[in-house]
């Protein structure tokens, strides 16, 4: 089995008491089994010979004493315990084993096939549990293997849904995708990739149905079915009870260690699952207030961080920022992924995560220092004076309320009595229309959410406004409608901005002003036209380098291109429902509609649209995931098969390879399913590693994917796509989750790849202005079609269709 | 619509219990006329006599024709006749079932408002050594066998005490509905629900506990903070709110669980509901009267969980159409 790794857990202290949980848990489970497994041998009487009289009161021979026909029963409880604990276990195990592979099974398959399985899994557990068990033991008879047989029936329902979830979502990565494109077989992929990433789950599960066939054993027995020939601590209180024991002293001696250990084998087993089960969630949010010192001096400023430094636990995330933010401006906040900038944005409303602290510094407001404000204060003026747009509008409205009434809350809450009017105006002024005032945000779309987001931003009329990265997730022409709507608004109303993002292109079009941040840092700021060419800082210089604009001239020019590698022809593609989803009413998908187009080798062709457009549908029938229902499609002349000529390197390289994979594994599975020889397979790795300029030596090969940063698992990506020698290579959107300085040198890696192997390059991406200096020829997708084709730069400079000119527009705006 | 597929899937456990319960007999090991007859009259039988029973019971007919008469009797209210009271089963079930209810209800009742109470507050100490201990404390009590839990309780307060009785539901002298016989039943529930409710407590404590730190940790908190909603009503409106669908779930699925308890919790007190039907069917061999009981129990908790099944819209919009 392989050694899992789990994600990386939290440092924090909580978490060491939760292991500490689980330990002792382990701890007790042992000290049992090692108790019942031994002791039946210390005690010098067999559990079932009469070697006392009945009644007996506990003695020096007999420590806890005799039942009612002299039975030692100190000698009872520990044989006792052998059959109470190994029918826990037992059950368990098989339980699992079934429950794990009809999981991965019906995950795997899915259809009509899943939907059965899991109607049958549901109405099987719809079933009173215990009648359940007592009619069927009742049938079969009392004998320890009928209990377990019984429980397996019964329990191997219990975790099936949970782990056909985790399944089905491990099913839908980007990894199980990747060994598919690489042609990997169902078994490969279910073995090597899914089972690895179910066991972590599979373990919480395996102890709930131990300790749910323990307590129902002790039920069974109690009830009269356990085996009348084998004790267990079930049957010994089956007996006391029949005696009414618990009416007498007896219940010291007979009543009280059965149960204490059924309990303590029980509680043994919820703590190993509890800590593994449980996930930490934040408490309360407000930090501790500090004693505010004297604000220096009185400035025009609407907002003022003086040193402000905050960490958690020992790292620091945010270190001595001292940034003024004057009335009225908009200033863009830049930085790349954990340089500090959304925690220094959250700090401003002391909004952090509860392990983060301000540990020095202020945050001017006026003559109040926040940092330093009472709960009550804090409260009166977040919204009020300065209010949040968050990240992800999606899981920032509460879903069980109308959003009318989460945008007039936010005014009511303020004292304003005009509450649900002002929540009418606004959704007019975000263009909401007037109906959707009662609709849940479930019932909205993404851009839709973020103009609520907007709304109850603006409800209690604030001065300042902190947006962090208002538009991520969203499509290209939905950003430009809400950056389009905050400036308006923020401009009408004389409001000050600080727009947190990480894309520098969109921030210099929008912001008067940009603050730089990395590693915590401020390293520089600046009005964005002088930063973009006097940037004293070297990492303001890289950022401001790597940004492709759209005018400039092109980046990437290449000469003439070989012969075709992809050819695609009135290529349809349409998604069946199934049977399954017919019957919920789903109707087939046209993903592609007679798409043609060819890619040379040596040439780089750009697939630009926006999400759902149809461009990843193009990437994968060329990889043969997906069958062509028109028209035809070949690769290097051939139809296309997983493991044949044409690789991929997929949008996110977390997803793409599996964290616990060692990086030498992940290279080489490609090699792997095609059935070459290991040192084969180590020779061409090493090639392949060496090409992308990442290290090869044994200690790297044997690292864990987890331990790379992203760029490092990019190049690795790539690496695992080059290393069986494709002859055209998908990239979908290789470098759009990278960090900005990290971009151009993937871009030149890529490039570098491609002139020494003569690679033909189809190239996904969202992204005109890269489409237009990266590629050779540009293809404009919308809705399944090709709307627009032609050479980069005459595609940008004279669009043919109106969605082109659209994108540009968004592009450009 | 919605509420059609529920009640279709809901259909289709009735029939998995109705089969199994048909299935039964027939599957396991031994004569099926053994499941009918006790041993000592069916040894003595002469083999007319044995197909006379046979075809008295519709045992020679058909399987499918079989399974249709089984399927038409039950809902006629047929479900054979109990060999250990000499009565149809479906009548001494119906008896007995009231005193169940009376029993679940209040188990119900009392530990779905002490463990979401206990587990809420609970939620707001996360991960301090305090919490920790609670924690384990909750996981120990639900650990227990909830018929240990009532051994240990008649020990305590009856036999100890003296405070309470441990045995049956009425009291003998009293006339029914009259003051001194509800008084009496009262005084017999507190036990018995209290060790239903003991053990039923830890779970909804570990759910109420989970969702509700679950739902303090979601971005739409910290944007209720950030609106400057004050922190009674961030718990209350925001979060509260939205635990409560997972604990409303819970709780329901629970019932089972519930259902289970108070069947063995019934044997230790002498509770005359349909547990004590199944100890005394498992003593007689009267395997009419264990189907039905389980039959009655499934009928009852798909009853329960349909109703809770099709409540649920009414709290969480997401499922409303």
């Amino acid at each position: 089995m392989t050694e899992i790794a789990l994600p990386a857990p939290p440092v924090r202290r909580d978490g060491q008491a939760l292991r500490g949980v689980q330990k002792a848990g382990l701890v007790l489970l042992a000290t049992l089994l090692a108790l019942v497994v031994v002791g039946p041998w210390l005690v010098p009487y067999p559990a079932d010979a009469t070697v006392c009289a009945g009644f007996a009161r506990p003695s020096l021979a007999h420590p806890l004493g005799c039942n009612d026909v002299g039975q030692d029963l100190l000698a009872g409880i520990l044989v006792g315990g052998r059959v109470s604990l190994a029918v826990g276990l037992i059950t368990a195990t098989v339980a699992t084993a079934i429950a794990t592979a009809l999981a991965i099974a019906s995950a795997w398959r899915g259809g009509l096939w899943d939907v059965i399985a899991m109607r049958a899994v549901d109405a099987v557990m719809a079933l009173p549990f215990l009648p359940l068990v007592i009619v069927l033991s009742a049938f079969f008879g009392a004998s320890v293997t009928v209990q377990i047989a019984v429980l397996c029936l019964v329990l191997w329902t219990q975790p099936v849904r949970e782990l056909r979830a985790q399944a089905q979502a491990l099913r839908a990565a980007d990894y199980t995708d990747a060994a598919r494109a690489m042609g990997g077989s169902s078994w490969h992929i279910c073995t090597r990739h899914i089972l690895p990433e179910l066991a972590p789950l599979i373990v919480p599960q395996f102890v709930r149905i131990a300790h749910a066939a323990i307590l129902t054993e002790s039920a069974l027995s109690f009830l009269g079915l356990g085996d009348p020939t084998a004790k267990s601590w079930g049957t010994i209180l089956f007996h006391a009870n029949a005696r009414t024991a618990f009416l007498t002293d007896a219940w010291v001696w007979w009543v009280l260690p059965p149960g204490l250990l059924i309990a303590t084998s029980v509680v043994a087993l919820a703590l190993i699952g509890h800590g593994v089960g449980d996930r930490r969630a934040d408490g309360t949010v407000a930090a501790t207030p500090r004693t505010g010192t004297a604000r220096p001096r009185g400035t025009e400023a609407a907002l003022e961080t003086a040193g402000l430094t905050i960490s958690y636990g020992d790292q620091t995330a945010v270190s001595g920022v001292s940034l003024t933010i004057a009335r009225g401006e908009t200033i863009g906040l830049i930085g790349e992924s954990g340089s500090g900038k959304s925690t220094l944005a959250m700090a401003i409303l002391r909004l952090m995560p509860p392990a983060a602290e301000i540990r020095d510094g202020s945050v001017w407001f006026g003559a109040d220092d926040i940092a330093g404000l009472s709960p009550e204060t804090l409260r009166s003026l977040r919204g009020r004076r300065i209010a949040l747009i968050p990240q992800a509008a999606m899981a920032a409205l509460n879903p069980v309320h109308p959003i009318g009434a989460q945008i007039a809350e936010a005014a009511r809450v303020h004292g304003f009595t005009d509450a649900i009017d002002r929540a009418r105006r606004l959704m007019a002024e975000v263009n909401l229309p007037e109906d959707r005032f009662s609709a849940y945000p479930h019932e909205l779309s993404g851009g839709q959410r973020q103009r609520v987001a907007i709304a109850i931003a603006l409800a209690a009329e604030p001065e300042v406004l902190i947006a962090d990265e208002p538009t991520t997730g969203l499509d290209v022409l939905v950003q430009k409608a809400i950056m389009d709507l905050l400036a308006a608004l923020s401009h009408a109303r004389g409001l000050t901005v600080l727009l947190v993002t990480h894309d520098l292109p969109m921030i210099s079009r929008r912001a008067a002003r940009l603050a730089i941040l990395q590693n915590g840092r401020l390293v520089e700021e600046g009005a964005p036209e002088d930063l973009a060419t006097t940037a004293r800082h070297p990492h303001t210089q890289a950022l401001f380098a790597s940004v492709l604009r759209l005018d400039a001239p092109k980046r990437w020019v290449r000469e003439s291109a070989g012969q075709t590698v992809l050819e695609a022809r009135d290529l349809s593609v349409t998604y069946n429902a199934g049977l399954a989803g017919r019957l919920r009413g789903a109707h087939p998908v046209d993903a592609l509609k007679a798409v043609s187009l060819t890619v040379r080798a040596g040439e780089v062709v750009g697939l630009v649209g926006g999400s759902g457009s149809g461009k990843t549908t193009l990437a994968r029938a060329a990889l043969g995931l997906v069958r062509p229902t028109g028209g035809l499609v070949t690769v290097a002349g051939e139809p296309p098969s997983p493991g044949g000529p044409a690789a991929m390197v997929f949008q996110d390289p977390y997803q793409s390879l599996r964290p616990a994979m060692a990086v030498g594994e992940a290279v080489g599975e490609p090699l792997a399913i095609a059935g070459h020889s290991a040192s084969a397979i180590r020779e061409d790795v090493r090639a392949a590693l060496a090409e992308m300029r990442l290290p090869h030596d044994e200690a790297f090969l044997a690292r864990r994917v987890s331990s790379l940063s992203g760029g490092q698992r990019q190049r690795l990506a790539i690496a695992r796509a080059l290393v069986a020698a494709p002859r055209l290579l998908l990239a979908d959107e290789p470098t759009s989750m990278l960090d900005q300085s990290l971009r151009m040198d993937l871009l030149a890696t890529l490039e570098a790849a491609r002139a020494t192997r003569g690679l033909g390059i189809l190239f996904v991406t969202h992204d005109l202005a890269l489409a237009r200096h990266f590629c050779d020829r540009i293809a404009v997708m919308e809705a399944g079609r090709i709307v627009d084709h032609g050479a980069a730069d005459a595609i940008c400079q004279t669009p043919a269709h109106p969605y082109t000119t659209s994108l540009l527009a968004a592009a450009e705006a | 619509m919605v509420w059609l597929r529920v009640v279709a899937a809901y259909a289709a456990v009735l029939a998995l219990a109705l089969t199994l319960n048909f299935a039964l007999p027939r599957l396991a090991p031994g004569d099926p006329l053994g499941f009918l007859l006790p041993e000592d009259v069916l040894a003595e039988m002469s083999a007319e006599e044995e197909a006379r029973v046979l075809a008295e019971f519709g045992l020679d007919k058909p399987v499918a024709a079989q399974f249709a008469d089984y399927v038409s009797g039950v809902f006629a209210g047929d479900l054979g006749v109990s060999l250990r009271y000499g009565a149809p089963v479906w009548e001494v079930v119906a008896g007995r079932l009231p005193w169940t209810l009376l029993l679940m209800g209040w188990a119900l009742a009392l530990s779905a408002l002490l463990g979401t109470a206990l587990g809420v507050m609970a939620a707001r100490r996360q991960g301090e050594m305090r919490d920790i201990g609670t924690t384990v404390l909750v996981l120990a009590i639900g650990s227990a066998p909830v018929f240990w839990v009532a051994m240990l309780l008649i020990t305590l307060f009856s036999a100890r005490l003296g405070w309470l009785p441990s045995f049956g539901a009425v009291p003998l002298m009293a006339v029914p509905g009259s003051w001194g016989y509800v008084a009496g039943v009262a005084e017999r529930l507190i036990l018995p629900v209290t060790a239903l409710t003991i053990a039923q407590t830890a779970g909804v404590w570990l759910t109420a506990r989970s969702a509700m730190a679950v739902a303090l940790s979601r971005d739409y908190i910290t944007v209720a903070r950030a609106k400057g909603v004050p922190e009674r009503a961030v718990f209350w409106r925001h979060a509260l709110r939205n635990a409560a669908l997972p604990i409303y779930t819970n709780v329901s699925i629970g019932l089972g669980g519930l259902l289970g308890g108070a069947l063995v919790v019934e044997t230790v007190f002498s509770w005359p509901g349909i547990g004590q039907l199944v100890v005394q069917g498992v003593e007689a061999r009267d395997y009419n009267l264990l189907q039905g009981v389980f039959l009655v129990a499934t009928l009852s908790v798909v009853a329960a969980n349909l109703l809770a099944d099709l409540t649920y819209p009414l709290i969480d919009p997401r499922v409303r159409r």
